[in-house]
């Protein structure tokens, strides 16, 4: 290992696997982190064990860039363990940073998951009606798993984190932004202030090319149903776009190939919560032309059922970064 | 003549006086406010609560007394009074006699140590000598200016005061002293003296200690009462059971010469009657014996009917012939006839309803001003000049006018306010100096440092929640560096204890705990602005209106929530930051809607002081109601009134008239309106300042007693006009009152039919004496001067009989005839007879058009369709929004002579803004973070006033907030995505602490 | 000892204009009301921001009254109220989502001159309340 280069490390966590290729989508740029980093744990990548890990004086690792949620006892336990071990631990991906899309699980617990996935899906054959147990007895002895939790949780909720990389996965010019920035601030000792997202303060819309007119829309249309004008914004257009209430930094990546934001860049800055802020952002607009004429609580209720599933829309990304985090089982 | 002088003196520091003073000095010129008193307040301070809402009467006084006490153009000289008048319109000399106070106003700090160990026992007359004061002494806690003052009568020259008195205020040698005033207009307001009782002897007042007076009683249920707000009985302060009120003592009787009503005592005696059974902790019968229930005002109707319905109190129509006392109990037996049956009741406690008389010193007033009294010894006015005296450019308003409420004497006030602008306008700014305030202190940096202040009020928070155990709680909440508690946290005494505090404890927050943002912050954000915060550093907790007022029952609970919303209101203290207010120019121009009688003598006004008028009026022709009247019940001619009024209108070149108009559109806000006025097909826009609304009312169509069936059944209108064109010829007539009004779907009583009816009867009586005119009534509502013409009806004949709404007198067609039946009470039998004619006193109704000026116009309307005016009791002609105003028929009910006092007053302040060239606006708009703004235009779309323009800079857009169209509603703020619009002073992150804190409890 | 009876903690957010004067003249004419709520004053209702209610639930508010001028023409704002309707009616299914029973979500239109509809609402908000129990966020450990 070269003398005096960052050692950098990745891992992830309950996550699709898409932030890891998202790492080497940076082409060439990954030759210029080679040079100034070591690589010291990276799972997907490299043949190294738990127990390297452990034996890793604290602090070992410069900086960390831990992709994934946290749904197991698997996954919290490496949290707990890559914090100790690390200078800086940076949440990359939507995942980690708010939950991502698995943190959708959040709506549910994990009896309810388990019944669904083992026991009532049409492929399932599981005549035995076995579920995972954390502990199984099987006559070479007892078996353990990790333990699956009833939610996920952000990495922030369970250590301490010190920066974060948003995005599902994060954009090219995310990873370079970030790993350029901690990497020079490491060696210069000119970190940004603990807690940033490294990415813009503004929104998507600001990054959007398309024009934008008047936001007063009357119908919603789904992506499928209407042949969308290119030049103009889509939320005008009828379709919901979470661009308004999510930080930018992807160059609109997705409404550049005319498909609407689904929000994977979070809350804005100033937003505590994005699904609340997407809801009265749109709740505000729809309607506003006829809302003298259409006021009844009947007509108001057709107006929004035109908004198919409200919390996969607003929450598709963020349900455990929000304000309620998950839903209250009643049982 | 020698030039005009911008100044104006105002005799009489009541709620009147105050008002008008106000009304002046805000309008740019200097104003004497005189009163004979050592304070101003007059009668209102005195009062506990005002009907028909039930607002603490201190509560709502304080802040008009503060303001007067403190504004830069108002001169109080008090402990004074008038000696003689010289001079013209525009150009007065007035004698004033300063009395010897004996405290030397500039050192006196109102500390009060002299007063606590003076010796002497004397009388206290605000309290009605129910309690005693010292000789050195202060009106009353809250009084305006707090100096003291000695009573040399009973003073006997101990010297102890003057050794106390720390600022060496005490000057024994003081002596009174003349000094001479030069003003333009005077206006008189020297309201009114209480009927003494003891003159009616079978009442036994001063004989028998548990008689009291209705004034007395007010002192007995106020919380600063000699009581403490506890109702006992004077005799041995024991809680009575069953108290009497008698009605009409020293009013509507001829004997003592007192023939005409006192108009508020029906009103004021059901506010005592509920206030005392809310003050009495076990049960109390409340019984009102009366002649006639007059609740004609502005919701009155339905006050009354609460206090039988809700508070179960007794209304025994009946006059009380006699008082007895048993001398064991001090009980008192009430000798009474009801049903032409003797009775006999006994009471714990009998309150007579004491009326108005003219004011002690009128005569000697009258003298030295030279105005004329009527026959009452009240100020003679005329109905259609109610605010003029018999001296040009000497005007009157409030009781000494003749006998009035509260509202009416506040609309008064202002519009001889706008009668003395009229006199002195071009002097307008010559002799004022403007406020100047402390250099504001930065203070963004600091750390919060709160000050909570917490108000007992009285007895209305203290009596429910336990203040001091919630001030020691706010002591521990976070950045509060200081906490205390006051009998009124809004007296003149507190608001400079506030501005010590901010300064000894370098407060930079201020939390007020007390009543209603609504009504207080005003006064609150001017105290620590005076002590060099900006006035947003300041919030509030009401812990009144909707804390203790509302769970009167359960003391523990109140305290707790009072301690959560303190909490919240420190939490929201903590993140509040310093704004500041736009400033915006205004366009010295009023439109008014409606040309009657309202609208053309506020647009009269306003030109008169030198401001453009555009005045809108739906019909062909000017004039309104009152064109379709032919007489009044004083004998003036309205027709020649009128034919003058439209010509004094169409002669004013700055006032332009839009017949067959109609404004369709409104925007903008105060100082800064635009319009669109339908006229001729053609839309005109135009630009004004301010708008006055007269949009009038109209006579109720009646679907009751056949008419519409039958030509012989009229309205009071149709016969007025019948009369006036000389077609009545009839024999027998019935009038039958309440027709449309004082009933389920319109509760409220319509005012001035009761009046009409007697005025068609002696017209009737005076063109053909024979005729029979019956009026069936309810209740004979001719209040104030007007009981002198029922008086003349019934001398003259007319035969009054009363129905309950359980027996409602019944019109059939009998053939060719018209049959009339009714039951007769005296007789206990039904009666029938023949009228020739039928005649219905109609409701006035709303005009159907209010709706949608309300909707243009955003102000609100009550729940039977008149305008809503921003307070019942101190606002009469203000709308809550800004800029607008109200008179006349649009805001209920009312004669001519209110009309047009009440559109003098919309002119006096509308002209308070017109006034200035400039406005402060408020600071609470929205601000855009532009380094957050996406510009995705949402804020845009959902504005509704269009205070948001998106801006281009380096080719991408962000929103930009224009302050002066911004009203600060924070829509925007809910709906901006990013949450880079904030609504000022509402922010998310303040709003958030609150809820945090609010559900920390 | 007996169990105390649940008493809801109702957080309140009254526009200026319209309910927070309703709310105060039911102060003024001392109609009483349980003292379950507490108030919040915002100048429109359309300034009430989704994120405040949910704020309200997370910090353990059993219900949120939403009150502003009635529907269409009261508005001291022109058309706040309307926001406010759209946001809560669509923020109440969202609520339903995350288990919280939209029940304990109200918007109201309560004027200046209503205050006995304030002391009403309140009241009957109480039993109704009552009736659904505590927030159950309160009793769910998290998990």
């Amino acid at each position: 290992m070269g003398e005096g280069k960052l050692k950098f490390a990745f891992y992830w966590a309950a996550s699709c696997g898409g932030c890891e290729i998202a790492v080497l989508d940076i082409d060439e740029k990954i030759l210029d982190v080679i040079h100034v980093a070591d690589i010291v744990f990276w799972p997907v990548a490299m043949d190294i064990k738990y127990k390297d890990v452990e034996r890793m004086s604290d602090k070992y690792i410069d900086v960390c860039f831990f992709n994934g949620g946290i749904r197991n006892s698997e996954q919290e336990r490496m949290a707990k363990l890559l914090r100790q071990k690390s200078k800086i631990l940076v949440a990359y991906g939507a995942c980690s940073h708010l939950g991502g899309i698995p943190g959708l699980a959040n709506l549910t617990d994990r009896e309810d998951i388990f019944k669904k996935v083992y026991l009532e899906t049409f492929s399932t054959v599981n005549p035995e009606n076995l579920v995972p147990k954390p502990k199984v007895r099987v006559k070479e002895g007892e078996l353990e798993i990790p333990e699956f939790y009833d939610t996920v949780h952000t990495l922030s909720q369970v250590v301490d984190v010190d920066y974060y990389v948003p995005g599902c996965p994060p954009a090219v010019e995310r990873t370079i932004y970030a790993l350029e920035t901690l990497a020079n601030g490491m060696l210069k000792g000119e970190l940004p202030p603990k807690g940033s997202v490294l990415a813009p303060l503004k929104s998507v819309c600001d990054e959007c090319p398309k024009k934008k007119e008047s936001k007063k829309i009357s119908r919603i249309y789904r992506i499928y149903e209407k042949v969308v004008d290119p030049e103009r914004c889509l939320l005008e257009q009828g379709i919901i776009c979470m661009g308004p209430a999510t930080r930018g930094g992807c160059s609109a990546r997705c409404l550049k190939v005319d498909m609407p934001c689904t929000g994977c860049g979070g809350p804005c800055p100033e937003s505590p919560e994005q699904g609340a802020a997407m809801i009265s952002a749109l709740a505000s607009i729809l309607g506003v032309e006829e809302e003298k004429e259409k006021y009844s609580a009947e007509e108001v209720e057709k107006i929004i059922d035109q908004i198919v599933d409200p919390i996969g829309t607003f929450y598709m990304y963020a349900l455990p970064a929000s304000i309620l985090k998950r839903r209250v089982m009643r049982k | 003549m020698g030039s005009k002088v911008g100044a104006v003196l105002v005799v009489g520091g009541g709620v009147a006086g105050i008002q008008a003073a106000l009304d002046l000095a805000d309008s740019g010129f200097r104003v004497y406010l005189l009163d004979e008193s050592p304070s101003i307040g007059g009668t209102m301070a005195q009062l506990d609560k005002t009907f028909p809402t039930n607002d603490c009467a201190m509560c709502i006084l304080a802040p008009k007394l503060v303001a007067a006490g403190r504004h830069p153009n108002i001169h109080l000289i008090t402990h004074a009074e008038v000696e003689g008048v010289e001079g013209e319109p525009g150009n007065f000399r007035v004698k004033i006699r300063r009395r010897a106070r004996y405290v030397n106003p500039e050192k006196c700090t109102g500390c009060g140590v002299c007063a606590r160990e003076c010796p002497v026992e004397a009388i206290d007359e605000y309290d009605e000598g129910l309690s005693k004061r010292s000789a050195i002494y202060v009106k009353y806690v809250q009084a305006v200016p707090r100096t003291y003052v000695i009573d040399r009568e009973r003073c006997i020259g101990c010297g102890t005061c003057k050794e106390l008195c720390r600022a060496g205020a005490i000057t024994y040698e003081d002596k009174d002293d003349i000094t001479e005033l030069s003003v333009g207009a005077i206006i008189l307001a020297p309201g009114f003296e209480e009927f003494n009782p003891v003159v009616k002897s079978e009442y036994g007042y001063k004989r028998y200690p548990n008689v009291v007076t209705s004034i007395e009683f007010e002192r007995i249920l106020s919380a600063s009462g000699p009581y403490g707000g506890i109702v006992l009985r004077p005799s041995d302060g024991r809680i009575p059971r069953k108290i009497a009120f008698i009605q009409c003592v020293g009013s509507r009787d001829s004997q003592i010469g007192n023939e005409y009503c006192s108009a508020a005592c029906c009103m004021y005696a059901i506010k005592e009657a509920i206030i005392a059974k809310e003050h009495v902790p076990t049960k109390l019968e409340c019984t009102i014996f009366y002649m006639d229930i007059r609740a004609y005002g502005k919701d009155f109707e339905k006050y009354y009917k609460r206090a039988m319905e809700e508070y179960g109190i007794r209304f025994v129509r009946a006059r009380v012939a006699s008082i007895n006392e048993d001398p064991s109990t001090r009980n008192l037996i009430l000798r009474y006839i009801v049903d032409e049956k003797p009775c006999e009741e006994e009471f714990d406690m009998v309150v007579l309803s004491i009326g108005m008389r003219p004011p002690k010193n009128a005569k000697k007033l009258a003298d030295a001003v030279g105005i004329k009294l009527n026959e009452y010894g009240f100020c003679l006015t005329n109905p259609l000049s109610p605010i003029e005296t018999s001296r040009p450019g000497v005007f009157v308003c409030g009781a000494f006018a003749g006998p009035k409420d509260i509202p009416e004497s506040v609309a008064q006030a202002s519009g001889a306010a706008a009668k003395a602008m009229g006199i002195v306008a071009s002097e307008r700014g010559k002799l004022v100096t403007s406020k100047v305030y402390p250099q504001e202190r930065d203070v963004l940096g600091e750390e919060p440092r709160i000050g909570v202040f917490i108000c007992h009020c009285g007895i209305n928070i203290g009596g429910y929640v336990n203040v001091p155990e919630v001030t020691e709680y706010a002591k521990t909440l976070p950045n509060v560096v200081y906490a205390e508690h006051n009998l009124y946290t809004c007296s003149e005494d507190t608001q400079k204890r506030i501005k010590e505090k901010i300064i000894e404890y370098k407060l930079n927050r201020v939390v007020v705990a007390s009543c209603t943002p609504r009504t207080h912050e005003p006064l609150f954000r001017e105290t620590v602005r005076e002590a060099g915060l900006n006035e947003y550093l300041f919030e509030m907790a009401n812990i009144r209106d909707q804390c203790s007022w509302v769970h009167m029952h359960e003391p523990k609970a109140a305290t707790e929530k009072a301690k959560d919303l303190i909490r919240s209101a420190v939490a929201k203290a903590r993140m509040l930051r310093p704004l500041k207010k736009p400033m915006v120019n205004v366009i010295p121009v009023a439109l008014v809607i409606g040309g009657g009688v309202s609208g053309m003598t506020a647009a009269v006004e306003l030109a008169r002081q030198g401001f453009e008028v555009h005045l809108v009026e739906r019909e062909k022709e000017l004039g309104g109601n009152l064109r379709r009247i032919y007489y009044l019940l004083e004998g003036e001619d309205p027709q020649e009134y009128l034919k003058n009024l439209i010509n004094e209108v169409n002669k004013c070149s700055n006032i332009h008239v839009y017949l067959g108009a109609e404004v369709v559109e409104v925007s903008g806000f105060v100082g800064n309106f635009k319009s669109k006025i339908l006229h001729g097909g053609e839309i005109k826009e135009i630009e004004h300042g301010v708008i006055i609304v007269a949009t009038g009312a109209t006579e109720y169509k009646p679907k009751e007693y056949l008419y519409g069936v039958d030509p012989r059944i009229i309205t009071q209108r149709e016969l007025e006009e019948m009369v006036y064109k000389g077609l009545f010829n009839a024999k027998t007539v019935a009038m039958i009152q309440c027709v449309g009004a004082r009933n389920e779907e319109n509760p409220n009583c319509s005012r001035i039919c009761c009046s009409e009816a007697i005025k068609n009867a002696l017209k009737i009586k005076e063109i053909s004496p024979e005729t029979e005119v019956y009026i069936l009534y309810k209740d004979i509502r001719s209040y104030g001067f007007k009981e002198k013409y029922y008086h003349e009806a019934l001398k003259k004949g007319v035969v009054f009989i009363n129905y309950e709404d359980s027996r409602k007198p019944l019109v059939v067609k009998d053939g060719d005839r018209l049959r009339l039946v009714f039951w007769e009470p005296v007789l206990k039998q039904e009666i029938e007879i023949y009228p020739d004619l039928v005649v219905l006193s109609a409701a006035v109704v709303p005009n159907p058009d209010n709706r949608k000026v309300a909707e243009m116009l955003k102000v609100p309307l009550t729940k039977d369709g008149f305008f809503l005016e921003a307070h019942m009791k101190l606002r009469p002609v203000d709308f809550q929004t800004d800029g607008i105003f109200l008179c006349g028929l649009a805001h209920g009910p009312k004669s001519i002579d209110e009309s047009i006092s009440q559109a003098c007053a919309a002119a006096s302040r509308a002209a308070t803004i017109l006034s200035k060239s400039v406005l402060e606006l408020e600071g609470i708009v929205a601000s855009v973070d532009e380094d957050l703004c996406g510009g995705c235009r949402i804020c845009e779309a959902v504005c509704p006033f269009g205070a948001i323009e998106m801006v281009e800079k380096e080719g991408k857009i962000s929103a930009h907030v224009i302050e002066a169209l911004c009203k600060g509603c924070g829509t925007c703020g809910s709906a901006c995505p990013t949450k880079a619009i904030k609504p000022q002073h509402f922010t998310t992150e303040q709003i958030l602490s609150q809820v945090k804190a609010i559900l920390a409890g | 000892m007996s169990e105390k009876e649940f008493e809801p903690i109702i957080v309140g957010f009254l526009c200026n204009w319209c309910s927070y004067a309703g709310a105060d003249l039911a102060g003024v004419s001392r109609i009483q009301y349980p003292p379950n709520i507490r108030v919040i004053r915002v100048m429109c209702s359309g300034r009430v921001d989704p994120i405040f209610i949910l704020e309200a639930f997370k910090n353990g508010a059993d219900g949120v009254l939403v009150a502003g001028c009635h529907l269409p023409a009261d508005c001291h704002y022109l058309a706040g109220n309307f926001k406010a309707l759209r946001r809560v009616l669509l923020l109440k299914r969202v609520l339903k989502e995350f288990g919280i029973e939209p029940e304990r979500l109200w918007i109201e239109w309560i004027s200046a001159s209503e205050g006995d509809k304030f002391a009403k609402v309140v009241s009957e908000m109480v039993k109704e309340i009552k009736k659904l129990g505590p927030n159950p966020l309160k009793r769910s450990g998290g998990k």
